[in-house]
């Protein structure tokens, strides 16, 4: 293999790689040699066929592969030899457009290397630890809002007229002229006055009636009803209230809390607080990563790949074009786009910059993500697919380095921040949460936050596109607000919007990047409501299918 | 017969059918023959003709055979498949056949 250098510019590379057609033929046989004791061919027993046979019938195939891997070897070696870290996947061209056998393959090899990042200075880093205490008051708001989704009903006392309000269980028979239709008839049902499930005037027909009372109701399915054949007719129902229940309030003590599978008050006191504490400590870790950011891309200046600066700004870009084609104008949020394009730029070649840092810091000080770790991100993700899916899904990241790559970058990018923290000088102090988090958006009006990760972590400007998912979500309502504050101040002025967006945009990288902590938190309260909810739904639900039925 | 100027001919793709490709076929290569399938009722001569007229090699010997179609039976009816005609031609020394390559 001969290597001929002919670009050497900044962080641009090229050279012209030549392999030899013999060497091409060799791996040609060889590759033939290998497959042979595979290949079934009639009138041979299997693995039986002669070479020159295989040759003739898979040749074109064959070499076809050897020479893709020979075009691989070739970079790599070239690589190897000329200790190149290339930020990029290389371009490889063939000179000359096709192969033809026989013939010297001939490469013309594009690349951009990595800089060689300084040595990071990561001693004497200050930073300041903003911790919020979890405030009591949001605590007991917290309980309240569960307790408010818990409805209870009390048996009435005898003789006690439903109200609205009120659940009345009763069994009831429906007929249209007179004539039984399916599903028409059943017994303890309960149905919610005033809740509006029914068809109209079912409800307000129920209205006063008694433990043990019976009534006709007479009622006309609405004409867009789900059923065509009832749609629209008159139907008298025969109802009979077996119970009339009236809605007890709920009390926050020992028993509620029981109700929801806990020991007592206490124990659901303390599983809010944590679960506040950890949605605030996502805060303040948010705003320390970004002033060790800050203080980092103060500290280095260096040369950066243009290519990687560009894909960044790519991705942006993209996203931000996304986002203008929602609102309401987009031709004018375009044009604020084109406006700071410089500004978004800057953004991008800071986060590549803090990226190759980052990854740099991590290599040197052997900052790893252990198998075991690698292990859970993989269950994690998996969680998102059908359990159909799941093993394909896991295959498919055995096979594929660059999705599991994907995958881990940010974690890694997680732990550097960790390794980074404990060898900073912190200083603690107790701020409360509207500080805090003034203090996060006041950083916003400095550019370039946020996500931020380096080649150097296993992964090419592919896995935005999975950051960027994450970042979608957590995206929108924050430009809504930035859109929002303006509106409120009453000053739509031109000026003053793309300011905001601009924050919006910086801030909401700055979100998917936080990601993992502060917004796993709501994430898990909704659940943890909603598992408290199970009980309290679970007989509500019931009756309303049969309701439907009914209907 | 213009044996000296082996002319090719209509013929003579209706006699040779198609190489017969086997493992023992290719060792009988080691002996200079080759084996093809031929019209049933094609004889040697005419064997020996279009071989050298399709190819333009010199044949020196022809040996034939018949396998005899197996007799299956679908749905209790017996039949017979096809006989195949095989022809094993013996070549000249140092001349030889691509097989593989068709006419």
């Amino acid at each position: 293999m001969q290597t001929v250098e002919t670009l050497n510019e900044g962080l641009k590379r090229a050279y012209t790689v030549t392999i030899p057609a013999n060497d091409v033929a060799q791996r040609v046989e060889a590759e033939i040699k290998s497959i042979a004791p595979q290949v079934r061919m009639p009138g041979f027993r299997p693995g039986k066929v002669p070479a020159n046979l295989i040759k003739k019938m898979h040749g074109p195939a064959i070499e076809q592969d050897v020479l893709n891997k020979t075009v691989q070897d070739g970079v790599q070696q070239l690589l190897a030899e000329q200790k190149l870290r290339p930020a990029m996947q290389p371009s490889v061209e063939l000179v000359g457009g096709d192969y033809e056998p026989g013939k010297d393959v001939a490469l013309k090899v594009e690349l951009e290397v990595l800089p060689d990042v300084p040595p990071p200075a990561i001693d004497g880093l200050k930073l300041e630890r903003l911790t919020v205490e979890a405030p009591t008051d949001e605590i007991d708001a917290q309980i309240k809002r569960i307790a408010d989704q818990q409805k209870r009903y009390d048996d009435a006392k005898d003789g006690h007229p439903a109200v609205e309000g009120d659940l009345v269980v009763l069994d009831f028979a429906g007929s249209v002229d007179g004539v039984a239709f399916e599903g028409g008839t059943g017994t303890g049902m309960s149905v919610e006055l005033g809740s509006g499930r029914l068809i109209p005037g079912f409800e307000d027909q129920l209205e006063g009636i008694k433990k043990g009372e019976s009534r006709t109701l007479n009622v006309t399915f609405p004409k867009d009803y789900g059923e065509k054949s009832l749609a629209g007719k008159a139907a008298v129902f025969e109802v009979t209230a077996t119970d009339v229940r009236v809605p007890g309030e709920t009390k926050v003590d020992d028993e509620f809390a029981q109700s929801l599978g806990l020991q007592g008050l206490d124990q659901l006191r303390e599983l809010i607080k944590g679960q506040v504490e950890q949605e605030l400590n996502g805060l303040t870790r948010t705003h320390m990563k970004r002033k060790l950011l800050d203080q980092l891309a103060a500290g280095h200046d260096f040369p950066v790949p243009p290519s990687m600066v560009e894909a960044e700004f790519g991705q942006i870009w993209a996203q931000l074009e996304h986002e203008a084609s929602h609102e309401e104008d987009p031709e004018a949020a375009r044009a604020e786009m084109e406006k700071d394009r410089d500004d978004y730029r800057a953004i991008a070649e800071r986060r590549v910059r803090l990226g190759l840092l980052l990854s740099e810091i991590g290599q040197q000080n052997g900052v790893e993500v252990t198998a075991q770790e690698m292990q859970r991100l993989v269950q994690q993700a998996a969680m998102q697919y059908q359990p159909a899916d799941r093993d394909r899904f896991v295959q498919y990241l055995q096979q594929d380095p660059m999705a599991a790559a994907q995958l881990r970058a940010p974690l890694y990018e997680d732990k550097v921040v960790d390794f980074l923290f404990e060898k900073a000088e912190i200083s603690d102090r107790t701020v409360t949460r509207d500080e805090l988090e003034a203090a996060i958006e006041a950083d916003d009006d400095t550019i370039g936050k946020g996500h931020v990760h380096g080649p150097g972590c296993g992964h090419d400007h592919h896995d935005h596109d999975h950051d960027h998912d994450h970042a979608a979500p957590a995206k929108k309502p924050a430009a809504k607000k930035a859109a929002a504050k303006p509106a409120a101040e009453e000053a739509p002025a031109a000026e003053e919007k793309p300011a905001a967006k601009k924050k919006a945009a910086v801030k909401t990288e700055e979100a998917a990047e936080a990601a993992p902590a502060p917004k796993k938190a709501p994430a898990k309260k909704a659940a943890a409501a909603k598992a408290e909810d199970a009980p309290a739904a679970a007989p509500k639900k019931a009756p309303a299918k049969k309701k439907a039925a009914a209907e | 017969m213009a044996k000296k100027e082996a002319v090719v001919d209509n013929r003579h793709y209706d006699v040779v059918l198609k190489p017969h490709i086997t493992e023992k076929t290719t060792l009988l290569s080691e002996h200079n023959a080759v084996v093809f399938q031929v019209a049933g009722d094609a004889s040697k001569p005419e064997i020996k003709a279009a071989v050298e007229a399709l190819f333009n090699v010199k044949v020196t010997g022809v040996n034939t055979i018949v396998s005899k179609g197996k007799t299956k039976r679908w749905k209790g009816t017996p039949y017979r498949r096809s006989d195949v005609k095989k022809a094993i031609v013996t070549l000249a020394e140092g001349q030889s056949i691509d097989v593989t390559t068709g006419i």
